[in-house]
């Protein structure tokens, strides 16, 4: 058991957790809002590139997280064109935005760095950890949340301010208008498209600063297709909860824990195919779980 | 104060919408405006709401000449309205919806709660409504739902209210209260711009009516020196005719019976329900809605599951049999949503005016659709029922609310089955078609239907039923028949809803 549970796998966690926490918390704005954006797996994979390019040329970490911030603004405004001004199906445009990220960052991929798989090089400045002094003391929040990047604890505060945005907040009040219904906003004199743009940029930020935690914060390093599900698992969190911050907050850190299990595990000489399964067996059982619950409630109404 | 309207013309793509109209409103007047549906009156008010901003012509304020660029541009002027589909967010609170584009906030945006809900309090206060500002909208009932939209106005100071088909959900019961509250702004020298198809409303409350027909001013007069027949006349443009109905002998033969039917664990305090329908006899289900006429509706459909109780049609027990199997053995079914529930909207018109039907070999060979066969008897039904529609081949969105209505009732009374269920079947559509529905369904009760109506307008049921119950709670009252006080009758169980269990037993 101790081979399981050793430190490694306590701060794996919040490693593991804040790329896909941040991309969900992009994808629950635009949830809140009606916009269906499924491609939070491409945002991702722009950004973590787009931030080994910037700290790699500036040598800074943070001209990386500002690159990889454009670059997830620079899919948001593709999104926001296609899906508000030519009235796309945002289906259609979220499987566009993924494919178009998987091209491009391996296409820029070769042709700027000219390696093919996997660019590393010392120059790639990461994204600086944080001591806190104080949780030094507490062994298990030492261990689980000491010395973490900077982005892992901007994702928390994200959270909870996003939280109280929504409810507290003039423009989170007119999020959750536009996604229940547009009609009602315009009629209050306020423009639902710029709202839905807004919300856009948001989530590309935070997607943007999601790959810059994948590929600068740890590693320090781009792979193709680096973002390997992430986003999706991001999706899937952002449907189970209805885009809702805190129950987010909390189901990311089960697929978290869970996805370092499996890490940890195959060093048991358990297979690595299905090790990786793991995170999506839990999102399985945690949809079967909120579908058993939906059913209930709907069953009491009609047969 | 006083608004007017010159010389307004809308044009949409190819289509006149308005023509050269000018209107005139003054300050405490309820100012009826009525016509057909497509007659103008929404396009009208969306001008001098700022929603359409694509006219001609000039809106006046006091004899100065206004513009605006968006609807917040005329809020702020002072003009409100209230939307026949209410613009509520059913997930959100009454305090959060009523704010909603008007918060109070401080330098960093945060909406101060506290302070506004001791506003709209003391608003509440004077005008003497209640309201849990706290609730989801979702909870409350359609009329609280209506003065939510209302409170909405008075947060935001308007001076004009546009009301698009206020009573239209309400029941005659929360008609008055509504009606009540109207005459307070009359009385606080609000303009009150009141959109109806009900001509007994306006002649009830208005001061002024203005009659609008095919985008033109047809006449606009003080109430006084018109009449209902005249009101009437104006708005379809000829004389209505007369119901004619004819004496049917109600046969022996019940049609459909119901035995102790439970319908919901909603209702699991109310009594069983046991009706029946015989041949050639009209039943009216009078209620305010919500109080079983769906579940009721889509037990004998088969849509619901029933707790416990039996179904029987002609002879034969139902109860546990599919829906299809119900439609097939020749149960018609006109529903209240057209949009949502009776028609396939998007789809076009001749692909709407068959539903069970398709099996027969007139209109289909094995899995094929015959088109030119179904594509005759569309043309068929439109002749008949006299439905106002440009090609067989456009989509049913394309059509107006009283056209779209005619071709559900087209298609469903066009099997002629036994029975047919019907529910509020003139909601939301104008004078000439109501007339013309109600026609036809008492044409196929002479011919020896037997007829299901639900209906929350006793008008309705007065002209059409030959008996009604009064549904409340999921309870169904004694028969009522028809006499001279029949509506009377019908009224007094509706409101005494609260005794209603006593009136049963006793």
């Amino acid at each position: 058991m101790t081979e399981i549970f050793d430190p490694e796998f306590f701060s794996s966690i919040a490693r593991l957790t804040t790329p896909i926490l941040l991309a969900a918390l992009g994808g629950s704005i635009c949830h809140r809002a009606g916009i269906f954006n499924i491609g939070l797996e491409g945002f991702i994979l722009l950004g973590a590139f787009m931030a080994v390019l910037g700290s790699f040329f500036a040598n800074s970490a943070f001209v990386g997280a500002l690159t990889a911030v454009f670059g997830g603004l620079f899919l948001s405004i593709i999104f926001a064109e296609f899906h508000l001004r030519r009235k796309g199906d945002p289906i259609v445009i979220s499987i566009a935005i993924n494919i178009l990220a998987l091209g491009l960052s391996t296409y820029l991929l070769r042709s700027i760095f000219k390696v093919s798989g996997v660019f590393s090089h010392p120059e790639i400045e990461k994204i600086p950890h944080i001591q806190l002094p104080i949780i030094e003391n507490v062994k298990i929040l030492d261990l689980l949340i000491n010395d973490q990047s900077i982005l892992f604890y901007l994702s928390i505060v994200i959270v909870f301010i996003l939280h109280y945005f929504l409810k507290y907040h003039k423009f989170g009040l007119w999020i959750r208008v536009v996604g229940e219904n547009p009609e009602v906003l315009k009629s209050s004199g306020i423009n639902p498209v710029r709202i839905k743009f807004l919300v856009l940029l948001l989530c590309g930020l935070l997607c943007g600063l999601a790959g810059a935690q994948l590929s600068i914060s740890n590693v320090g390093l781009f792979v193709e297709n680096m973002s390997a599900g992430r986003g999706w698992i991001a999706v899937v969190a952002v449907l189970l909860c209805g885009g809702r911050p805190i129950p987010l907050f909390l189901l990311i850190i089960l697929f978290g824990l869970v996805d370092s299990l499996s890490l940890r595990i195959q060093g048991l000489g358990l297979p690595q195919q299905i090790t990786e399964l793991l995170p999506y067996i839990v999102c399985l059982a945690v949809l079967i779980i909120v579908s058993y619950k939906k059913l209930r409630t709907f069953s009491r109404i009609i047969y | 104060m006083k608004i007017s309207l010159r010389d307004i013309t809308i044009d949409y793509d190819n289509l006149r919408a308005i023509d050269d109209l000018s209107l005139e409103f003054h300050e405490g007047e309820i100012h009826a405006l009525v016509g057909e549906n497509g007659a103008g009156k929404s396009s009208l008010m969306s001008v001098l709401y700022g929603l359409n901003l694509n006219y001609s012509g000039k809106i006046l304020f006091n004899d100065k000449e206004i513009f605006w660029s968006s609807p917040k541009d005329a809020i702020q002027h002072g003009i409100g309205m209230v939307h026949q589909h209410f613009m509520l967010i059913d997930e959100l609170s009454v305090l959060e919806n009523i704010i909603l584009g008007y918060e109070l906030d401080d330098a960093l945006g945060f909406i101060n709660f506290a302070k506004i809900q001791t506003e709209i309090k003391a608003l509440l206060k004077l005008y003497d409504i209640n309201m849990n500002l706290s609730e989801l909208v979702t909870n409350l009932s359609v009329a609280q739902k209506q003065m939510v939209e209302i409170i909405k106005l008075l947060y935001r100071n308007a001076k004009v209210l546009i009301l698009d088909e206020p009573t239209a959900v309400l029941t005659p019961n929360e008609t008055e209260i509504f009606f009540k509250t109207l005459r307070n702004f009359r009385l606080e020298k609000k303009i009150i711009i009141l959109i109806t198809h009900k001509i007994d409303e306006v002649m009830s409350i208005s001061d002024h009516v203005s009659i609008l027909r095919n985008g033109k001013l047809i006449n606009s007069s003080k109430l006084k020196q018109t009449t209902k027949k005249k009101i009437e006349e104006q708005i379809v443009g000829k004389k209505l005719p007369k119901l004619n109905v004819r004496r049917v002998i109600i046969e022996e033969q019940k049609i459909l019976e119901v035995n102790s039917l439970r319908l919901s664990t909603r209702f699991s305090h109310s009594q069983p329900i046991d009706l029946f329908i015989k041949q050639g006899e009209i039943l009216g289900i009078a209620g305010v809605s919500g109080n079983g006429q769906n579940e009721l509706i889509e037990s004998i459909l088969g849509v619901r599951k029933v707790l416990s109780g039996s179904i029987e049609y002609l002879q034969e027990d139902i109860t546990h049999k599919s829906t299809r199997y119900r439609r097939i053995k020749g149960i018609s079914f006109i529903p209240q949503d057209r949009r949502k529930d009776g028609l396939a909207i998007k789809s076009k018109v001749w692909e709407n005016v068959i539903t069970i039907n398709l099996s027969d070999q007139k209109f289909s060979i094995g899995p094929f659709v015959k088109k030119k066969s179904i594509k005759n008897y569309a043309n068929q039904l439109i002749n008949e029922y006299s439905i106002k529609v440009d090609n067989l081949n456009s989509s049913v969105l394309t059509m107006s609310g009283g056209n779209m209505q005619k071709l559900v009732v087209a298609r469903e009374l066009s099997n002629n089955f036994p029975l047919i269920i019907i529910e509020n079947p003139t909601w939301g559509i104008d004078v000439g078609s109501i007339a013309f529905i109600h026609q036809k369904i008492l044409d196929i009760k002479a011919k020896g239907a037997a007829i299901l109506l639900v209906s929350n307008e006793l008008d309705e049921i007065e002209v059409l039923a030959d008996s009604a119950v009064v549904m409340y709670e999921g309870n169904i009252s004694k028969r009522i028949t028809k006499d001279i006080k029949f509506r009377e009758n019908i009224a007094s169980k509706m409101l005494s809803g609260v005794h209603f269990t006593e009136n049963i037993n006793g």
